[in-house]
Order: structure tokens, then sequence, then C-alpha cells
């Protein structure tokens, strides 16, 4: 069940209606039920799978806050950190390992591969789970005592497959104190919800054909222009499909009353590469700096640990999207720009720089980004190479963005630097009644219009 | 504010603004007349149009339906009646009812109507015409509300069936491939668009079908082999071979029951009326297979010609067509025999129908 399908909609009104007709103490019952109900829709052997997660974490942080000696606190805590990560190891990684292995046997690729489907969101429950685990540790949270309450904060399903990994303290500073969302709020979520959907449908989807044909048949699109709208058009791919999934799961969040982080913040506007990390899937940049690279050390050992500790991360966070060398490289390759950067200077790319430079600096950092982008997309390091190769070959001919497509994407700019200086798309819901009207019929009209409806297109971030 | 009041206002703004532009005729006005929507429009905007003296004559059918009104009139003083045409690539007869229907909206306006169908025996298809989604694009601006369940229903496929519901209810996704190339040439398609409402009836009435014809192809029904010329376009080829040497569909039924429902609709529509139904069989092609499909006495235009308002022509009437001479692809005559189908069909209605009265 796709949040762009009807019975995705559907799903959602029936577990709304539910949610706010029964008595409060249901209610909590009606998310769970709904969210396994929603994570059973795609593969139900899974299942128990999210259910013994759920129980181990839940167990073990009870545990850890009951015992007082360090050494058993330690216990606990690498038992549910080995479980979280044996899981997620197992399901993203083996094969990835068991073919590095037989490389280095000089065996057949396949010879010790497996016929593994991953179970969905993984990536992120997982995370979500850890973050929980490790703050009760750090006694910075509170075990939770019903367990329906934390089942519900692992499996709640607008951010179960593909996050915005929330941290327990800010679900459940929510959840305990729950009040139902007013008018202005529902305004909000449904105007959220809306804009997610044109994200995806009108933008994502359609900048998705055009990246899915150059990279699927590199060959047939040489050339510095095809290269360039190709990597682009999949740079506005990944961009406006993962924030439409977030805006939507931001929205429903607000619909059930409850306040999810923000996920981006219009990435393409930033003048660094330090800057994009602060407005690219912020979640995760959080999660990374708080339970990897602040633990590694961060920057308290000086210079050398620093760029390492950055390198680790940025490594391990590549790693994270997928289980192959080329998600390795892209993530080494930000490491690299985020190690350059602080050499240059860290102040230099963290502030904004004069108006004048700012296009300039927004555009290197773009280039940057799409540049990394090329390993995140191309099937192979082979293919990556030549990507690169022909962005920089100056020859060629042909761009694959038609000019309707360029002037909406044209238009989605202006939008973001209105939003960048304003946030007037938060406030229309408190603006006058004819200006929400208008948001919301231009939003249903370019789903209708633009969107790509023939088929619902899966999230790229469902297959990490 | 207050979020039901403006939730409600944002869905009848937009329901409002998606029925004035795409339930009315104004998208429809500016549909790009090349593409197979646009194109059926026209056609359909051009009869609408055309001034109506005397006993009018309508044919009805697909792209092999090739009636040239501008030779039957000219036999007008002779048979006394003028005829037009709404027979357009791909339509079905699922899609005939609905353009008739707005094109003859009371059933009254013509003194035959002469549909063109492949077989007399309900012969079927291997891409059956229950399951042709390309049907709603034909006819999406002649959808109406109304006709969401019976239209959307008549699709076997249920995610079928949920795409024209869809389409009916918010007709900008049929339209959207037309609307996406509307908006990389907007001024273009405008210019476009009025040059075909004020030319296309002269395009389409001084139209003469292609010179080329099949007479160098030569068919071995023993070999099973098609032979052509070296310079013959190779999907012409394959088509001919297709066409004549693949087997034929299993029998299903499924095209007769489609036919009975659809070709019983029209004629329910003219029940009482004095408009006759002329049912004509298409010369089937410059070569005829040996292996025909099996003869059905019960089949949809059979069981109708029983009825007093229509007619079926005799199967074998345009058989002298049937030659490669005649034909320029598998299934579309020539030009020269799209001159003599016209003329025999002009004959042949005229005859049937006696002089006017």
């Amino acid at each position: 069940m796709l949040f762009n399908t009807p019975q995705f909609f559907l799903f959602l009104l029936v577990t709304l209606g539910l949610f706010y007709v029964s008595p409060q103490p249901w209610r909590r019952w009606i998310l769970l039920i709904a969210s396994y109900f929603f994570y059973m829709s795609w593969n139900w052997r899974f299942a128990p799978l999210l259910l013994s997660l759920t129980a181990i974490d839940y167990v073990a942080a009870i545990w850890m806050e009951r015992v007082e000696t360090p050494r058993r606190r330690k216990l606990f805590l690498v038992l549910s950190l080995a479980a979280n990560l044996g899981f997620l190891g197992f399901f993203k990684y083996y094969n990835f390992l068991a073919s590095m292995l037989a490389e280095a046997l000089r065996k057949d690729a396949h010879a010790f591969a497996l016929s593994i489907v991953l179970p969905l969101g993984i990536s992120f429950h997982t995370f979500q789970s850890m973050s929980y685990v490790v703050d009760v540790y750090r006694r910075e949270q509170k075990a939770i005592r019903n367990p329906i309450d934390y089942a519900l904060f692992i499996a709640f399903f607008p951010q179960l497959v593909a996050g915005p990994i929330v941290r327990a303290r800010e679900f459940f500073s929510n959840y305990y104190e729950w009040v139902p969302p007013v008018s202005e709020e529902k305004l909000r979520g449904v105007l959220w919800i809306l804009l997610g959907l044109a994200k995806k449908m009108a933008l994502a989807d359609q900048f998705a054909q055009i990246a899915d044909s150059y990279f699927k048949n590199l060959a047939a699109h040489p050339g510095a222009p095809a290269a360039w709208s190709g990597v682009g058009a999949f740079a506005m791919q990944i961009f406006f499909d993962f924030s439409g999934y977030t805006d939507m799961a931001i929205g429903m969040a607000l619909l059930l009353g409850f306040h999810f982080p923000a996920n981006f913040r219009r990435p393409y506007l930033a003048f660094s590469i330090t800057d994009f990390w602060h407005r690219w899937h912020i979640s995760l940049s959080r999660w990374l700096r708080d339970y990897l690279y602040i633990p590694l050390g961060g920057n308290r050992h000086g210079s050398l640990m620093t760029y390492r500790n950055l390198m680790l991360t940025m490594l391990l966070g590549g790693l994270w999207h997928g289980a192959s060398w080329n998600f390795v490289i892209w993530g080494g390759y930000h490491g690299a720009l985020l190690g350059l950067e602080r050499v240059f200077g860290r102040k230099k790319f963290q502030e904004p720089p004069h108006w004048l430079l700012y296009p300039f600096r927004a555009l290197l950092t773009f280039v940057l980004v799409c540049t990394g982008w090329v390993f995140f997309r191309a099937a192979t390091l082979h293919d990556s190479v030549y990507v690169i190769q022909q962005m920089f070959s100056w020859h060629g001919k042909g761009v694959l963005i038609p000019a309707w497509l360029g002037c909406v994407l044209a238009l989605s700019l202006v939008i973001a630097l209105l939003e960048e200086k304003t946030e007037w798309i938060e406030s229309l819901a408190h603006g006058p009644a004819w200006a929400y009207v208008a948001a919301v019929v231009t939003l249903l009209f370019s789903v209708e219009l633009i969107g790509v409806t023939e088929k619902a297109v899966p999230f790229v971030y469902f297959q990490f | 504010m207050r979020a039901a009041p403006v939730m409600f206002a944002s869905i009848i703004a937009f329901a409002a603004m998606e029925g004035t532009i795409f339930h009315t005729g104004l998208y429809p006005w500016i549909l790009n007349p090349d593409a197979s929507t646009g194109y059926l429009e026209t056609i359909l905007r051009n009869e609408r149009e055309r001034p109506k003296d005397g006993p009018q004559i309508l044919g009805i059918g697909d792209s092999r339906m090739l009636l040239l009104p501008r030779l039957s009139n000219q036999h007008t003083p002779e048979t006394g009646y003028t005829f037009g045409t709404i027979a357009a690539p791909g339509a079905s007869p699922r899609s005939w009812y609905y353009m008739l229907r707005d094109t003859d909206p009371a059933a009254n306006l013509y003194r035959a109507i002469v549909m063109a169908v492949e077989s007399y025996d309900d012969a079927d298809k291997f891409n059956g015409e229950i399951d042709n989604e390309a049907d709603l694009s034909y006819v999406i601006a002649h959808l109406r509300l109304s006709d969401l369940w019976e239209y959307s229903r008549s699709f076997r496929d249920p995610k079928r069936q949920w795409k024209a519901a869809r389409g009916i209810l918010f007709k900008g996704l049929v339209y959207k491939r037309d609307f996406e190339d509307l908006m990389l040439h907007p001024v273009s398609r405008f210019r476009y668009a009025k040059l075909s409402h004020r030319d296309s009836f002269g395009w389409f009435y001084g139209y003469s079908g292609p010179p080329d014809t099949l007479s160098d192809f030569r068919v071995d029904w023993a070999a099973k082999t098609v032979t052509a010329p070296a310079s013959a376009d190779p999907a012409r080829v394959e088509g001919l071979k297709a066409r004549l040497l693949d087997p034929l569909p299993p029998e299903t039924g499924d095209q007769g029951r489609y036919l009975k429902y659809w070709l019983g609709k029209i004629h329910e529509r003219y029940r009482g009326s004095t408009t006759r139904l002329i049912f004509l069989r298409l010369p089937r092609g410059g070569w005829v297979r040996p292996d025909q499909p099996r003869y059905d006495p019960h089949s949809s235009v059979r069981e109708l010609a029983a009825q007093p308002n229509v007619t079926l022509i005799d199967e074998h009437f345009f058989d002298s067509l049937e030659t490669p001479e005649l034909f320029h692809d598998e299934l579309h005559l020539n030009g020269p025999g799209i001159d003599r189908f016209s003329l025999m069909l002009t004959q042949e209605v005229s005859r049937i129908l006696g002089p006017p009265r």
C-alpha cells in the first residue's frame, strides 16, 4: 500500500475516522492495529520480525533501567544493538558480503548468495529503535513500560517505512500529552499531504521517467547535455520523491495530533556541502551525528581525528543507504567534501555568503551534489565513471528534460526561494481562506494533470 | 479559520473548476486535432455542424469504414440522400454508442445509420474489445457522470474499470497527455486548433486514399509464406503475415457478448424512430484466409436483423473488392478501393431505403 494510491487514502480515512470516534483509551490500539495492517499489507511474513525487534528493545530498555551495574547495563545495550544490527546486517548486507567473500575466494559471485527479500523500512525502524535503547542507556530517556506504547513508537505507520527517524522523547512527549489537533493544524496536515502527493506524482515521477531512460541506456545518450539532464533529473526525482514522502508523513501525523520534525529544508538552495547536510534528510544526519559521529569522538580530539570521524560517519551513512560500493563511495565523497570544507575554514561554509555570491555558491554546491548522485543512481562503478566523464566532456547535444517540465521546475524554484524567506506554506493555514483554497486547488490540479497516474511508482527510499 | 468549511470550500472550488474546464466543451475545443481524442472530436464536431438539408445518412465504424461523403454526395441528385460519416480509427461499438448519442441526441436526425462490422459471426479477437483501454480516451468528452457505473463496468479487468471510473469523474486524468503536449507548445496548439475548427471539414471531405497496392505481394497458403517486394515496408509485411498466417483466436464468445450488448444498446436508442440501422461486413483484405470463423446464426447482427428497423447488407456484397490491387495494407483499402467501396455502399444503401419520401 503506497502513499500515492487510492487504497492508502481509503486506509487513512478509515484510520482517522476510527481514531477520532473511539474513546481515548482505544486510540493507541487503533493506531497500532492500523500500523501493523499497513506494514502487513506489503508482506505479512515480516510482521514477526518487526514484533521481535520491538520486543527485544522493549525488554532490553526495561532491564537496562532496572540493573545498576554499568557492565550489566552495557551487556543489555550490546545485546539489543546486536539484535538490531544483526537483523539489519543479515537482510541488507548478507549478499553484499557474500559476493565479496566469493570474489576473495575466486568463486562465482553468487556462490554464497541467498534469496533475501529486504523487509520494508528495516533501516528506518532499526535506527529509531536503536536510538531509543541508546538514550535509555545514557539515561536521557526513561524506559517505556507499556508495550503497546513502545510498539506504536516503532510501527507508527506515517513514518514506519521511510522516516523521518523520530527520537523517542520527541514522540512520547507528544504522545503522553496528546491534544487533538486544532483547526489550523488540520488544515496544515491536509496541505502537507497534498503538497507531498504533488511533489511525488507531478514532479518526482515525471523526473523519474527521464532519469530511468538515461541511466538504463547510457550509450544511447552520449554527451554533456544529456548527462547533466539525466543526473539533474535524478537529483530532482530523489528530492521530490523523498521530501514528498516526508511531507505526507508529517501531514498525516499532524492530522493524528503528532508533530514530526522537518526532514528537508530546501536542500538544493544550500550554499555548501555542510549546509546541504543541515537541509537534507535532517533526521538521518541528526541520528548519525548523535549516535555515531559524537560517540566516535566528534571534533574533540584534534583535526585528524575529526576528519577520520567525519569520514567514517559518512561512509557508514552511505552504506546505510544500500549494500553496494557505489553507496560507500557516495558517502566517502560527501565525507571528503565535508573534510575539505573544514580544511578551508568551517565558518565560511556554515554561514551564508554575501547575497551576491550566494547564487554561485548554491550552484557550485548543486553541481557537487549532482556529481555525488551519479554514484547513488548508476548501476555500477563503471557506469558512474562513464557518466561523470560525460558530464564534464563538453560535447554532445540533446537535453532530455522537456521544456514544460523545466518551466514547472523553475516555478518550484521560485516557490522554494520564497519559502526560504518567509515559510509561507506553513502560514497558509492561518492566512485568508481564499489563499488556502487556491493552494489546495493548484495542488490537486497538478496531481491530476501532471502527475504520473498510470501506475503507482514506489518511493525511492522504500528500498532502503 | 475553521478546518471543515475551508476544506469543503477547497473541494467545491476544485470540482467547479474541473467541471468547467473538462466536463464542458472548453477543453475539448483546444484538443490536439492529430491525437486520437482530438481527431474524434474534430470528426464529431464537423458532423454536428454540417448543414443537413434533405434526408441524411450517417456512416460509423473504425478506420476501415472508408465511406467518402464527397463521392456519395455526387449522387445525391439521383439517390436523394446526403451522406456523412463519423467513422474514426480505433472506434469500437462501445464508442459508437456515445458518439451517436451526442451526434444524434434525439435519435431522429438520420434516415439510416450505416455501421461497418468486421464479421457477421462475432469472430473473437486476440485483443478483445471488452478491455480496450483506448476507448476511454476516444469518447471521454462524451461521457457523463451518469455513465460512470455502466461505462466503467463494461470493462472486464478491474484495473480498467477503476481507470474508467476515475477518468469519468476527473476527466483531466484522461486529457493528461494532451495537456502536457499543450504546455509544450501552447501558442501553436491554439492556432492549430483554431485552424482545425475552421478548415478540418474540408480536410476530411477532400480525402482520397493512398495509391499503393499489394499487387506485388504473393501469399502461399500451403507454405504459409508471404512474399513481398524488396522495397516493401517491413511493418506492412509483418502486418500482412499476422493477419493472414497467424492462427485464429480461440472462440470464447466474448466478442459476441460485447457486440450484443453495445449494438443492442444502439438499437435500443433507435427503437421506434424512423432511423434504419444498416450493417455491412467490411471487405476482409486483399486476400481472404481459407480458415474463416465459424458461421454463427445467433450472432449479434444476425439476431438484430430480425428487428423491423435493422437491415444487413449481403455479407458477400463487397467480396469483389477483396483483391490485392485494391488494398494498401492488410486492413485498409487504397484510393481506388475506397472510391469503389463508397460508390457501392451509396448505391446499396439508397436501394435499401428506396427513394426518400
